[in-house]
């Protein structure tokens, strides 16, 4: 049965299953622990902040802690990303209400978590809004998001709001270390404290760096494996992109813009957002050119947003990019 | 000199006798619109532009006495619509009916083969309830009547089939048009418009109106400078045309009398921008152009068409940012994105049903599992195939295979 086999995956396996297991956010576990005591008083939840700090996993623990090892027949897990539409949403959370299914032992409720909530357009909130009023004797709903800023100002209104800072980059570390020992892993302080430094305070990063990284070389990872793995896993596309752009090859850039979007299915807000962080890392541009680009990559980002066609953006942000290294290259050959 | 009004308005049938040629077809409407128990209530008028099927419908009713309600494309013709305007006009009879003047309404539906599209949902299923409905003649008129979303309606209606009008007609027409205008114009003048024209009348009188704007001559050199009215500029004419204009006027002349689909065109456009630019700073401010014509078609989308003037507009300055410096090259067409994603959609479905497994094992979102877990189970898989990572994924030996062979993000 599913249930005993084996987690493989280690930010399965070590995803804490209780609220005391949780590296750092103090805090936000003690508030909960006290809805945990009196469930009848929880309110819907927003829990809001960046990637791999721990909202999911707050979120599960909540219904552990709610539900006990049944806690499945109880939590209807959605992710608004992945979700078509709001009809889905709410056929799925209507069928999910029905039937009995109204809570457990004291608890008078069943829980809906809805992941990237902030993924879910203007119309379709208002919608969620409804939906969380019509069914909010019988349903509490935890709400995840990046920002909350995105969730309209109703729903907000509604939610207890909790938010997930960066994670501690000592617990990062001291959790990692803890993981390798478990695993019989050789990890290196160094090792260690540079998988957090790439890892940018995204704890499940971290973990997956870790795992990659100890098969990486049978189980000894010093910082040059890091260092290894972290250049395989990076973005490689998206930065030759960016460097045929600058250098004036647009027509090798666009073929791989379109190796992106054909191959690997992403969408140009996607291939956008990456390119804007492998910018940052760009060594031989200086802050200011870097200023100027990502002006030009947010103002191509949002004519995403307005235009028809994710490649005709694309394109012509990538023939920005070739103006632009073009323009450098004559300055550069005027000053010599 | 100038007319103030076009010639074809000015010349319109007011008499059924005045519609030219199609005698067959003319002969069957008017029996229909005459009789007392009209086998079907509707008729749908079809075959090419400008061959008399407005004209007669309007000759007719001018004739016989009847008050025409008339839907065009122009309007938006939802279910809504349609039965705002139509039912009225159709569900009572006239008062004066049985006066001699007026034998009531005619609902005139024009151009019913551009009814379709999110835009006017359900029009079609509307018009026919309107016809079974209806107390009054219902005339529907299309050029295409093979469409798919005009068979329900073809089955409610009496057809009538429209042909090209022969060319000694059209050109015994333009001789009329000419002497009541005073122009002094060679046989063999008008005998050429009226070949170019491949049987519609209007856009042969649209023609010699506007080849004797300026003067009240017209031979036969003058009857040469027609283009070609060939109803098929495609694409390979139509890029030729824009990236070879001399002005952003005549890439926008070009496209507007283009037959190419708006969005190949588009793509088409931004394809061919960097075999047309070299220079980086002008293929910058062409695809600049592009990028807006672009938020424009976004913002038409599928209803406010009225905005396709800014997106041809964006579309024509592109294609002329430096008219001096265009050499011939060879175009790339069909678009790139249509070849490109064609031939990889099997790839790129292999890559959804992988993310789709990470997500629902992992708590993430497909996309989160595309950029945060792909990258890093490629190289545990890539190290070695059989980690139990792969089984655990519930990962085919497809997808293991697929993800250790695939080149890097």
């Amino acid at each position: 049965m599913a249930l005993d086999e084996e987690v493989v995956m280690w930010v399965e396996k070590y995803r804490p299953k209780n609220l005391d297991e949780i590296v750092d956010l103090r805090d936000v576990v003690e508030s909960i622990k006290a809805f945990l005591r009196t469930p009848k008083t929880m309110p819907h939840l927003l829990l809001a902040g960046m990637p791999g700090t721990g909202k999911t996993t707050v979120a599960l623990c909540i219904a552990r802690g709610l539900f006990g090892p049944n806690w499945r027949q109880f939590t209807l897990e959605l992710n608004a990303s992945d979700e078509r539409g709001i009809n889905t949403v709410r056929d799925r959370i209507k069928d999910f209400s029905r039937y009995g299914r109204t809570g457990f032992g004291d608890v008078p409720f069943v829980l809906i978590i809805l992941d990237e909530s902030d993924q879910m357009t203007g119309p379709a909130q208002t919608a969620l809004r409804r939906i969380m009023e019509t069914s909010s004797r019988t349903c509490r709903f935890i709400l995840i998001c990046n920002y909350s800023g995105k969730i309209i100002e109703p729903i907000q209104s509604r939610c207890a709001i909790f938010r997930f800072s960066k994670l501690d980059k000592k617990a990062m570390v001291e959790h990692l270390k803890n993981i390798a020992k478990k695993e019989n892993i050789s990890l290196s302080a160094e090792a260690a404290e540079s998988i957090v430094e790439y890892s940018e305070g995204d704890l499940r990063h971290a973990i997956n760096a870790l795992q990659t990284a100890a098969v990486y070389r049978g189980g000894t990872i010093d910082e040059k494996t890091v260092l290894q793995v972290m250049g395989e896993a990076s973005p490689r596309q998206v930065q030759l992109m960016l460097t045929k752009a600058l250098s004036g090859d647009f027509i090798e850039a666009r073929k791989l813009m379109y190796d992106l979007m054909g191959l690997y299915g992403f969408s140009g807000s996607e291939i956008v957002r990456q390119m804007q962080r492998e910018l940052l890392k760009v060594s031989y541009l200086s802050a200011e050119d870097k200023a100027d680009l990502t002006n030009i990559i947010g103002e191509y980002d949002f004519r995403l947003t307005q235009g028809a066609n994710n490649d005709i953006q694309l394109s012509a942000l990538l023939a920005q990019f070739s103006k632009f290294g073009k323009s450098k290259e004559k300055v550069i050959g005027e000053s010599n | 000199m100038k007319d103030d009004i076009l010639w074809v308005e000015k010349y319109r049938p007011k008499k059924i006798a005045d519609v030219i040629g199609n005698e067959e077809a003319k002969a069957t409407f008017v029996d229909w619109l005459k009789s007392k128990r009209r086998r079907k209530k509707a008729v749908l008028l079809y075959g090419p532009p400008g061959v008399g099927k407005t004209a007669l419908v309007n000759a007719a009713s001018n004739e016989f006495g009847f008050t025409i309600i008339e839907m065009n494309a122009s309007d938006t013709r939802t279910e809504k619509t349609i039965t705002r305007i139509a039912g009225p006009a159709t569900s009572f009879v006239a008062l004066d009916k049985f006066s001699t003047e007026t034998k009531g309404n005619l609902l005139f539906l024009d151009e019913v083969d551009g009814v379709f599209g999110k835009e006017d949902r359900g029009g079609i299923g509307a018009i026919i309830k309107i016809v079974e409905e209806s107390q009054v003649p219902v005339v529907t008129a299309a050029n295409d009547p093979d469409l798919q979303n005009l068979r329900p309606l073809k089955k409610v209606c009496e057809l009538i089939r429209f042909r090209q009008v022969r060319i000694p007609l059209i050109i015994a027409v333009l001789r009329r048009i000419s002497s009541m205008e005073h122009v002094d114009a060679e046989f063999e003048a008008l005998e050429k418009i009226a070949q170019n024209s491949e049987g519609d009348v209007r856009s042969a009188i649209n023609d010699l109106q506007s080849l004797t704007e300026e003067k009240r001559v017209l031979n036969l050199q003058d009857a040469m400078r027609l283009t070609p009215r060939s109803k098929n500029i495609g694409m390979y004419e139509t890029l030729k045309g824009v990236f070879s204009a001399k002005s952003p006027g005549e890439a926008a002349a070009m496209l507007n009398r283009s037959n190419a689909d708006y969005d190949d065109l588009l793509l088409s456009i931004s394809d061919n921008l960097p075999l047309r630019y070299k220079d980086p700073a002008e293929l910058g401010a062409a695809y600049d152009l592009v990028s807006r014509a672009d938020v424009f078609r976004g913002r038409i989308a599928a209803e406010n068409w009225h905005l396709l003037r800014y997106f041809f507009y964006f579309l024509a300055e592109a294609t002329t940012v430096s008219p001096q410096s265009f050499r011939p090259f060879g175009f790339i067409f069909p678009p790139i994105r249509i070849s490109t994603l064609f031939w990889t959609k099997n790839k790129r479905v292999t890559m959804e049903d992988i993310c789709a497994k990470i997500a629902s094992k992992c708590h993430v979102s497909r996309r989160t599992a595309k950029q945060d877990f792909v990258p890093f189970v490629k190289i545990i898989l890539e190290k070695k195939k059989s980690n139990p990572i792969g089984s655990w994924l519930k990962l085919d030996a497809e997808e293991v295979d697929y993800l250790t062979k695939m080149n890097r993000f």
